[in-house]
């Protein structure tokens, strides 16, 4: 199950550099329509209770604000420096929880629990106190050593009280963003952060026996140069977390209204943006991570690279996860959930999200029913993220098909793709190569029937690399 | 159903696939077996006013026959899967039974004339309804007819052993895996691998256990390497242990 070593081919790369989604879910969020509304979701959670052994739960909690704004960001987020917002906030997460958590069997238990944002560290102790009692009130939380309990943490507005704290609240596994130490870049992107308190936050929560600590990276940032970046990856290698993303910044900014503070004037060239994630690539590799796929590396010894070892990866919406086979709950503004075969996103603003709250109703916004090619699909480009290969027979056998019929247009757009050497097709499986191992969005995109039969203009998704 | 199969699917085989006509039974018939041989067919059956009626698709939660109506017709189950419960007067539901394509349903209502339970779709459903005046006399003038009346109903009696007596409850499921897989089997589908189409709550309820235990005692057997569960579809795995399980209830 151990995928290719990835080798890194830049002129490869640079042809390949094509707008794509990135496939934390397939559909796509893009294809999620408001005809999946409340009724649809309450059908499919009962459906997910029903099962002989109903899959155990996951939940998202989205804390929306920010103190200040990053001029890259493209999450949803509101940014403000009034605490008491986070009060209002509350309130109305309250009482989704408490209409939600009584549609799911008491039984299912909860595995894993992550919080995103913005930025949950928003939050004081107080209220994170409350709302991780309010969510163990009203769930079952698992009391498995392997369950996984993350949150984002922005060290800028954090302290090791803080780290204690969540702890204690059984926080096992820490996300910390950084994207460039370089002050050059954190002056463009506006988000000044010193080595020194991002070690603070890491250090407590190691010390605090927390079994994860994640980091975050962004190339393709202004300013940003190879000599800067690979000066971060020195530092970020020192801190030693267990995983690190490194995304590739997306400049978007007639769909991210944060972007338009960004100087595009500084934006990195493609060679410079390949060298920066070249770069990357022989740092962490030489210090010891592994390439698990798409924007993530992690340590040899990681859950992640365990699970990809023995075949149990999943792609989710944090990317990769040893979880993936739960039902997914997301909780507050334009938070996610998958249950069953269906995806469905709250409102994506917190008026419309406080109005549905106030209403009485599930505050879903849009969604969409997974049709059998969808799952078929998914299944598909899951294997290919998670293990780089995908052995035919099985699959026939698991969705009673014959693969190259029903695959047939896929095979013959791969056929450039193979000649590239980016993938193999042989007799029982595909594979992807070595070459090929950062170009997953790409191969995948062969096999998205959503990309096909939509005109790509219309809906915006950021860049392969 | 299956107008829309894209490119590549595999068709599984389904028994409404291979419908009947006015002078064909349909696969899967109670009684096409034992009416042929004997030199009836479907046109000597309308002379005789023998009401054969396709009727459906019921959707999931469409209810076949009510509790207390009276008593008209037997049904044969066609496709898809009907689950039969009485309402006690608590308010409270019990699960008698489950019908596979090809079963029959309403027999228990023969006496004293009145269905005593009502029969509700567990997913798509269709079935036939044999009236039962008419299907009385014929069993009056075919005697394999009689006799394969008295097999149904002789099996409808034997087939609540799993619910006598204080069996454990990994007992009970094995007990209850085993008859469907041999029930799918006797059907012409595939004895290891098959679709799970009633709820936990319902299996629960028919082998008066809570839905947590139907639950973690699944996990439990999947971990032993007996069954593997995914979603609806189950797969037996190790029959013969199963079997040893079992064995209490399957005299």
């Amino acid at each position: 199950m151990n995928p290719a070593l990835p080798q890194f081919d830049p002129a490869l790369i640079a042809r390949y550099d094509v707008a794509g989604p990135r496939y934390t879910s397939y559909p796509a969020a893009p294809q999620f329509h408001s005809d999946f509304g409340e009724a649809a979701l309450r059908t499919f959670v009962q459906a997910s209770n029903d099962d002989p052994i109903p899959r155990a739960l996951s939940l998202y909690v989205h804390v929306p604000f920010c103190l200040s704004p990053c001029f890259y960001c493209g999450c949803t987020r509101v940014i403000t420096r009034d605490r008491s917002k986070a009060g209002v906030y509350l309130e109305r997460l309250y009482r989704e929880i408490e209409r939600v958590a009584p549609l799911f069997a008491r039984d299912r238990v909860v595995e894993q629990l992550h919080f995103g944002g913005g930025t949950p560290n928003f939050l004081d102790a107080a209220q994170m106190s409350d709302l991780m009692e309010s969510l163990g009130r009203h769930f079952s939380f698992s009391r498995a050593a392997e369950r996984e309990f993350g949150i984002e943490l922005d060290p800028r507005f954090c302290d090791g009280d803080y780290v204690r704290m969540l702890a204690q609240h059984g926080f096992n596994r820490v996300s910390v963003g950084i994207q460039d130490f370089d002050p050059a870049v954190q002056a463009a992107v506006n988000r000044i952060q010193s080595v020194e308190q991002t070690r603070e936050i890491l250090q407590a929560a190691r010390a605090a026996g927390y079994r994860s600590l994640s980091v975050d990276l962004i190339y393709g940032l202004p300013k940003q140069s190879v000599a800067g970046f690979s000066a971060t990856l020195d530092r970020v290698i020192e801190l030693a977390p267990d995983r690190i993303a490194t995304y590739a910044y997306a400049h978007l900014p007639e769909r991210f209204k944060a972007q338009r503070q960004l100087d595009a004037e500084y934006l990195p060239d493609a060679a410079t943006r390949l060298a920066l994630l070249a770069t990357t690539v022989d740092k962490l590799t030489a210090a010891g991570y592994r390439y698990v796929g798409m924007d993530h590396f992690a340590k040899a010894d990681d859950d992640l690279v365990r699970a990809q070892d023995s075949g149990t990866l999943q792609r989710n919406f944090q990317g990769y996860s040893t979880h993936g086979d739960c039902d997914l709950i997301g909780l507050g503004m334009s938070s996610i959930s998958h249950i069953g075969r269906s995806f469905s996103q709250n409102a994506r603003d917190l008026i419309s999200y406080y109005a549905a709250i106030d209403a009485g109703r599930l505050p879903i916004a849009r969604g969409l029913a997974m049709s059998e090619d969808d799952v078929i699909r998914a299944d598909l480009i899951q294997a290919l993220m998670c293990h780089g290969t995908l052995r035919i027979p099985e699959f026939e056998q698991r969705h009673a098909l014959d693969f190259r019929v029903y695959f047939a247009n896929e095979l013959e757009r791969l056929q450039t793709l193979v000649a590239d050497g980016l993938v193999t097709i042989e007799p029982d499986r595909i594979g992807i190569t070595a070459r090929g191992r950062f170009l997953l969005r790409v191969i995948a995109m062969c096999f998205d029937a959503h990309l096909a039969r939509n005109a790509m203009p219309e809906v915006r998704y950021s860049r392969a690399l | 159903m299956t107008a829309s199969t894209p490119a590549g699917k595999i068709l599984l085989p389904s028994p409404i696939l291979d419908d009947g006509d006015a002078l064909h039974f349909c696969s899967t018939c109670a009684f096409g077996s034992v009416c042929l041989p004997a030199g009836v067919d479907k046109r000597a059956l309308q002379d005789l006013h023998m009401l054969v009626e396709h009727v459906g698709p019921y959707r999931a939660g469409d209810v076949v026959f009510h509790q207390g109506s009276p008593f008209s017709a037997i049904f044969a189950v066609r496709s898809g899967v009907v689950k039969t419960r009485r309402v006690e007067e608590t308010g409270r539901e019990q699960v008698l039974g489950f019908h596979l394509p090809g079963e029959v349903v309403g027999l228990n209502a023969i006496h004293p004339a009145r269905y005593p339970c009502d029969a509700v779709a567990l997913d798509t459903v269709y079935v036939c309804r044999f009236s039962f005046p008419a299907l009385a006399t014929l069993a009056g003038k075919i005697p394999d007819v009689q006799q394969r009346l008295f097999e149904l109903l002789s099996a409808d009696i034997g087939r609540v052993t799993q619910l006598v007596g204080d069996h454990p409850a990994d007992e009970r499921l094995a007990a209850f895996l085993l008859e469907l897989s041999e029930r799918f089997a006797a059907r012409g589908f595939s004895a290891s691998r098959f679709h799970l189409t009633m709820s936990r709550v319902d299996i629960a309820n028919y082998l008066r256990l809570a839905a947590e235990t139907v639950s973690r005692v699944l996990r439990r057997l999947q971990e032993q390497g007996l069954i593997r569960i995914d979603g609806r579809e189950v797969e037996l795995r190790d029959l013969a242990q199963l079997r040893e399980l079992a064995h209490t209830l399957r005299a």
